[in-house]
């Protein structure tokens, strides 16, 4: 599927976020490490984004619908400069990199790979990850590679309000009563052995800790992240028996999962229906 | 959004209107909203939140996700006291002379003002 000329002018117009870098200025290994970096980034807030908005209708009250699936575009907004600067470093088309792959060839880590299951399971699941991404975040703030540090600033601006926004469902329903407990601890149970995916090891890290464009490696992030959110769910006094995060390889699968499948299916119904369509 | 004649009574709060002040619903918020800096704070609409904290994400969802506001206020509907008393605000009788139609300024004011262009004139 090829895009247009012109659709990526408009793109461009609309699409100021992503810095104009030089690409040459990086080492062969280094662009392939970064785009490695961006493109397992961007899979995992695109496919938040999808998951959460099926949310949209049907969330718990009127408000919450319109907030969850506020924070759902949120996350499509960040994949989308996300993939705008891989597409900047690879000479593609970030449409194309993101509708325009098979479901196997995502990279999104395991943790995404659940359906979206009932309100308590998307909360705990959001709070984990959102959790996740801010420690990944704070790790590329000081990122040498200028483009992405100025990127990402400005996404720990928004991810800033999710913190919140999640920290405070984690809560109610920790204190919610005996149902809402019960179904955030079962979820809690069921999503803990993912929930350091996020920092599964890259192929280009090395190069990217090398060149300072990633300032920590993503054991250690896994490590900072597991202690933030192990102390907050203690002090809630929930403690999950039997589930220990992974440590394993958290992106790599032999084909999609069953949940992704259908997800990808839904996600990419239009673009499939007239591949050659000008939007 | 919120609908009072759904709502289940509330202990106390016994006004059937149920539409603010000590009527009002408690966990109904009303949202005022700046569009931008130096315009006074105008009521935007309201929302339904069990507290303060999420009231405020829900008005910011509501009123300013798409950067539509530079300041919100929200605020409990309880706090609200409300004054519809026909007496006080349409009373009965004849108000006319209150209003200042009776006065004829237009020729008063362009007399001012030509005395002022004439005396920037000197």
């Amino acid at each position: 599927m090829s895009m247009p000329a012109d659709r990526r002018v408009t793109r461009a117009a609309v699409a100021p976020d992503v810095p104009a870098f030089d690409v040459h200025g990086l080492e062969p290994p280094v662009r392939e490490a970064l785009g490695e970096l961006l493109l397992t980034m961007a899979d995992d807030e695109f496919v938040l984004g999808f998951w959460d908005s099926e949310w949209t209708g049907i969330a718990p009250m009127l408000e919450e619908d319109v907030a969850f699936s506020s924070l759902a575009q949120d996350e499509i907004g960040h994949a989308r400069v996300l993939y705008e600067m891989l597409a900047q470093l690879t000479g593609g088309d970030a449409d194309e990199i993101a509708f325009g792959r098979p479901a196997d060839r995502y990279r999104h880590c395991r943790l995404l790979d659940h359906p979206r299951t009932d309100w308590a399971f998307s909360v705990a699941r959001r709070w984990l990850y959102d959790n996740a991404d801010a420690v990944r975040l704070s790790a590329l703030a000081s990122s040498s590679f200028q483009p992405l540090a100025q990127l990402v600033a400005k996404l720990r601006r928004e991810e800033v309000y999710h913190l919140m926004h999640m920290d405070i469902w984690l809560r109610r329903l920790a204190d919610g009563g005996d149902e809402p407990r019960a179904r955030l601890e079962a979820a809690l149970a069921q999503l803990l052995p993912d929930a350091l995916t996020p920092f599964a090891a890259l192929d280009g890290e090395p190069a990217l800790l090398e060149a300072g464009i990633l300032t920590a490696p993503m054991s250690e992030l896994a490590d900072r992240h597991l202690e933030r959110s192990s102390a907050v769910l203690a002090g809630l006094g929930i403690r999950i028996a039997g589930a220990t995060p992974g440590r394993g390889s958290g992106r790599d699968r032999e084909r999609a999962s069953d949940a992704f499948q259908w997800l990808w299916s839904e996600f990419t119904m239009v673009i499939r229906s007239e591949e050659e369509a000008v939007w | 959004m919120p609908d009072a004649a759904g709502a289940p009574p509330v202990e106390g709060r016994t006004d059937d209107a149920g539409r603010v002040g000590e009527g009002a619903q408690p966990d109904i918020w009303e949202v005022f909203r700046q569009e931008k800096d130096g315009d006074p704070m105008r009521h935007a609409g309201n929302v339904r939140a069990p507290d303060a904290e999420l009231a405020t994400h829900y008005a910011r969802e509501l009123y300013s996700r798409r950067q539509e506001s530079v300041r919100l206020w929200v605020v409990p509907r309880t706090a609200i006291r409300d004054l519809s008393d026909p007496d006080l605000l349409q009373p009965p009788l004849d108000r006319s002379f209150k209003k200042p139609g009776g006065y004829v300024m237009r020729d008063k004011l362009d007399a001012a003002r030509r005395r002022v262009a004439g005396e920037g004139g000197e």
